[in-house]
């Protein structure tokens, strides 16, 4: 039972230390609870024996008794109230801590931590902490408590008998000590498979529309059921571990029931003993064994509660990130990469990039799949930090530019359509600093305004978790909306153009270039067509810069360039005329 | 008794599980993940918790309880009573705030699944959250979340543990008033002994009980919130065959849609599509074109008219005899965290079980070959479904291949390849050529070189589906059609 000493518990009991205070008064309220509990016993032992004689005084002996009966009823409910209040307390801190470490971290944290693994650690893992302190932390108490209070009460009656009868604790606790050892790795692995659930379930509801266009449900039953079984295999190796310990228990908890009807027996039949120290011993021996038994099953949730910190801890040591830019200055729109790459473990994603795109202009870039123009872009937005080179704003590095203007300044409209459960409203005024006129804007400029109007409750409107009920292209826009409601200097789009049709494209790029006058517009584009008229395009494939220059000077000098341009050609007088 | 609890929440977890799979799409626009997550993993075990807390010790509590308070009543009849009475009173009260507190524990099994969704929602779109500067905005969602289920939390536990004491208080009294009513009536002291410890033996086991009650409220509620998954009924059942059989592949009969509580989408739509042909949907945004190739491969079923595949009504096929006629490369291209191999050939019972040469031999046949070229670590590339290591260029190519794979007779693509580069773009027209003549195949694309090469093009608006004849007129109603998106 002295497996507390173990290092990794030390984080656990650590966990405690800020509510010292409510711990103390749970403690506190616990043991005068159990106090009073083991003083009934002795008042019935004395009733019994003072029964009939001259020593026995009603009055005295019912006072006595409602006075501890009260007060076991007021320190149970006050332990009670204090358990549940301190372990939700602590799970809460514990999950607002937890949060404000992974706020600040970035994307790639996020994506290796894996957010099935996150939610465990937020949900299941807290839940195991929260157990530990609202079930096994009071009772292990209490129970410590009790041992030594009937230990010492068993040898103030008897301690010969007393020794003969504390001598199977050590033997109980040793084989508690070894099974402990082995359960604790078993429970890691019991929340990992509980990580490999989440996964399983939230890839089968992303996914579901694929699932039931290949009527794959029955795999996802698999996969499901592969997990399942794995986190139930634990479950009941660590149930049979546990179990092993019963036998073990009732054989001791026997042997000392049966040195107390021996021994005591023939104690009270020499008269070295009265019949109502007999009687006490017994309800002691009880007291005495149940503690035992819930100290064992407590540790099992102490183990479990350690595993889970242990999982927990990682997030809660990371190092904060440096946010060492003070930089608040508006941009011009000045943007520099200079001989950037960036890997990827051992995969180069970009080569020695380089490219000027000067304040005010507009400049695309285009490339086959998998060049790394997204990544391009998440440079640019912090999202991801160059292997080597520099990324600079007006001259100066990105980093050194206070995190919240630079945001503020620079919007980004992901490829990918990532729209929030919350209203129209806060989907696109998505910062806080927008104002209601920038709002409205952002929502003419990306022609939303007619789809917006056509909804029963407009702005208000809310927007599902993955926004289903919106096509495609209004989704799109609304990303769009989001970034220029920021009024930025520098406006970044992945591949706007893949989900508009060309009309409300050709539209929205002219709003863009009457409302926001001077922005910086960085394109990233499979559509030549769109971009032929920008000041610069950029080339870039494998990662690497091929050519740059307008289109003209592409035409003329890039055979790659040409070729992509030919190949979109076939159809190209099809498309509307262009803005000049 | 933990196996049986253990076993419980192994089957009732399966059987969530299962029932989420059974669900048409529409129920999952409509239910937030995070709660789903929380519903088979929380709430389950809600029910393990009370399984393995002993149900088997509640029999043996039941049998000592009974006994001893036969043997109280037997021993002095008035004694007896005046001991079990306080008891009763105690049970009933317990039993009339049952739903009280099992309502308690509803609300918080709710708020942590609310929390978890949260925490879901935030997670999966982290990285809108870092380039927008709202790392608050997760803070203060998740904040609210933790704080309202702190609030229940600390609610459902105060009220689980409001009957507890009580039982500890009724025993202490009961003991005193026995002493009173003995010492009073002049007993035998043999008789005290005995009714001390018949009390104990009836108040332990009952105590015990009631702590399994309150366990039994936690997993009541949580059943509450698993029977609400448990007893959906999908609205898409497969009803009996009908109608006579017409030549086209796919036929739409007066068809009509809205999304729940939204406007129509599609309204009164009648079109047929013929086999072996190519068929373009263009269109402004918000003009109905997913919706309407959504309802061609029946992931949803039409307000009211008639979809037929094959001249049979779309509804009488069975699962796996549609989904096999149909292949649908969805707008958004989802990947199951795993390896490009596990991505093309999931769902392919033909190819599953290849090894990677078979593979590539098979992929080359279908002239996919070259398209493996674009995954630095070909059929072994690593995948995650929320991460950005493939590009979305490339997710879009895996569902391509997939799609490609599975030999369909009718084959959907919306707006499947916008993301992929022109001369990619090319490659894959060569492979969509190549398909078996039969193949029917219908396309929604922005790019118009894209469908360029469609034997007919329906302008979809406004929730309507008329022929464009050909691309020039297709691309002038474009520009000139009334736009309502």
């Amino acid at each position: 039972m002295n497996n507390r000493k173990q290092p990794p518990n030390a984080g656990l009991f650590g966990l405690l230390k800020p509510y010292s205070k409510l711990i103390v008064t749970l403690i506190a309220f616990t043991i005068f609870g159990n106090a009073l509990n083991l003083v009934v016993p002795r008042i019935i032992a004395h009733t019994i024996d003072s029964y009939g004689q001259p020593t026995f005084v009603l009055r005295t002996v019912l006072i006595e008794f409602f006075l501890v009966a009260a007060g076991i009823f007021t320190f149970a409910y006050l332990q009670s109230v204090v358990q549940t209040y301190a372990a939700e307390s602590i799970a809460r801190d514990l999950r607002t801590k937890l949060v404000a470490k992974i706020s600040v971290q970035d994307h790639a944290y996020i994506q290796q931590a894996t957010p099935a693994r996150l939610l465990t650690n937020l949900t299941s893992d807290v839940d195991a902490v929260k157990t530990f302190v609202s079930q096994a932390f009071p009772s292990m108490i209490s129970s410590i408590f009790l041992i030594i209070g009937a230990g010492i009460l068993l040898l103030w009656i008897d301690w010969k008998l007393g020794l003969v009868v504390l001598a199977v604790l050590p033997i109980i606790g040793a084989t508690f000590y070894v099974v402990l050892g082995k359960v604790r790795k078993l429970f890691r692995k019991s929340q990992e498979a509980i990580d490999w659930l989440n996964k399983v379930i939230n890839e089968s509801i992303l996914g579901s529309a694929l699932i039931r266009l290949l009527n794959s449900q029955h795999y996802e039953y698999e996969k499901f059921l592969a997990a399942n079984t794995e986190a139930r295999s634990i479950s009941l190796s660590i149930l049979r571990l546990f179990a092993s310990l019963i036998p073990v228990i009732i054989f001791f908890t026997n042997v000392a029931t049966l040195m107390i009807l021996t021994l005591g027996g023939r104690f009270v039949i020499n008269g070295s003993m009265t019949l109502g120290d007999f009687t006490a011993f017994n309800s002691y021996l009880a007291i005495l064994i149940f503690p035992v038994i819930i100290i064992g099953f407590m540790s099992n949730i102490m183990a479990q509660a350690t595993a889970s910190y242990q999982r927990m801890s990682p997030i809660l040591e990371a190092p904060e990130r440096k946010h060492t830019g003070e930089i608040k200055a508006d941009l011009q729109g000045d943007i520099s990469v200079r001989g950037v790459s960036v890997s990827f473990g051992q995969k180069a994603v970009l080569k020695n990039v380089s490219l000027t795109v000067n304040a005010g202009t507009r400049a695309a870039v285009i490339g086959p799949t998998a060049a790394g123009k997204t990544q391009l872009l998440y440079l640019l937005t912090g999202l991801i930090e160059p292997t080597s080179g520099t990324v600079e704003y007006d001259g100066q590095p990105i980093n050194q530019y206070e995190k919240t203007s630079l945001h503020q300044q620079v919007g980004f409209v992901f490829q990918d359509s990532i729209l929030f459960n919350l209203t129209l409203r806060e989907n696109i005024a998505f910062s806080t600093t927008v104002k209601d006129e920038d709002l409205e804007k952002a929502i003419a400029t990306a022609e939303l305004r007619d789809f917006i109007d056509s909804l029963p409750q407009k702005l208000d409107t809310v927007v599902s978790e993955r926004g289903t009920s919106l096509s495609g292209g209004q989704k799109q826009r609304i990303m769009l909306a989001r970034a220029l409601a920021l009024n930025p200097r520098v406006l970044l789009l992945d591949d706007f153009t893949a989900r508009v049709d060309t009309t409300t494209e050709r539209k929205i790029l002219e709003n863009v270039h009457n409302n926001y006058p001077g922005i910086t517009l960085l394109s990233v584009t499979q559509k030549v067509s769109s971009v032929e008229n920008y000041d610069q395009i950029v080339l870039l494939m494998e990662g690497e810069v091929l050519a740059s220059g307008t289109h003209k000077q592409l035409m003329e000098t890039s055979p790659e360039y040409v070729q992509i341009y030919e190949s979109q050609r076939s159809t190209s007088h099809y498309e509307p005329v262009h803005a000049k | 008794m933990g196996v049986v609890g253990r076993t419980v929440l192994f089957n009732l977890r399966n059987r969530v599980f299962l029932k989420l799979q059974d669900l048409p799409v529409a129920f999952f626009n409509e239910n937030k993940t995070g709660d789903l997550i929380s519903r088979i993993n929380n709430d389950t075990d809600k029910l393990n918790l009370f399984f393995s807390q002993g149900l088997v010790q509640f029999a043996g509590n039941l049998f000592l309880m009974i006994g001893a308070g036969i043997f109280l009543v037997s021993l002095n009849p008035p004694l007896g009573m005046a001991a079990l009475l306080p008891a009763l009173g105690v049970l009933v009260a317990t039993r009339l705030m049952s739903p009280w507190v099992k309502k308690k524990n509803v609300m918080n099994l709710q708020s942590l699944g609310g929390m978890s969704a949260e925490i879901q929602e935030s997670l999966n779109n982290f990285k809108v959250i870092v380039a927008f500067n709202r790392l608050d905005y997760f803070r203060r969602k998740f904040d609210g979340a933790n704080q309202k289920n702190f609030s229940s939390a600390v609610g459902a536990g105060l009220a689980s543990n409001l009957f507890m004491p009580i039982y500890g208080l009724a025993q202490l009294i009961v003991i005193g008033y026995g002493i009173y009513l003995i010492a009073a009536g002049n007993l035998t002291i043999g008789l005290l002994i005995g009714f001390v410890l018949y009390i104990n033996s009836f108040y332990m086991p009952l105590r015990q009980i009631a702590a399994l009650w309150s366990s039994l409220q936690l997993a009541l509620a949580a059943l509450d919130r698993i029977s609400e998954v448990l007893a959906l009924e999908s609205n898409m059942p497969v009803s009996a065959a009908g109608r006579t059989p017409s030549r086209s592949v796919l036929k739409f009969e007066n068809v009509k849609f809205s999304y729940p509580g939204g406007k129509e989408v599609l309204r009164d739509t009648s079109f047929t599509l013929e086999g072996g042909k190519t068929y373009a949907l263009v269109g402004p945004t918000g003009g109905g074109k997913t919706t309407t190739a959504s309802l061609m491969a029946r992931l949803y079923d039409p307000t009211s008219g008639m979809v037929f595949l094959d001249g049979r009504d779309i509804r009488t096929y069975k699962p796996d005899d549609r989904t096999k006629k149909i292949g649908f490369i969805l707008q958004e291209p989802f990947l199951f965290t795993g390896t490009v191999r596990d991505n093309i050939v999931y769902g392919n019972e033909r190819y599953r079980n290849h090894s990677s040469e078979q593979l590539i031999e098979v992929l080359r046949e279908n002239s996919l070959g070259d398209l493996l070229g674009r995954f630095d670590q070909g059929l072994d590339t690593k995948v995650t479904s929320s991460g950005d290591s493939i590009s979305l260029g490339q997710k879009q190519l895996i569902a391509f291949m997939r799609a490609a794979l599975r030999n369909p007779d009718l084959l959907i693509l919306d707006e499947a390849t916008d993301n992929i580069d022109a001369v990619t773009e090319q490659l894959l027209q060569g492979i969509l050529d190549k398909l078996p003549p039969s193949t029917t195949k219908v396309i929604i694309a922005h790019r118009l070189n894209t469908i360029a090469n469609a034997d007919e093009i329906f302008f979809v608006n406004s929730g309507e589906i008329i022929p464009a004849g050909s691309m020039e007129q297709a691309v002038d109603m474009l520009l000139l059609g009334k736009r309502e998106s």
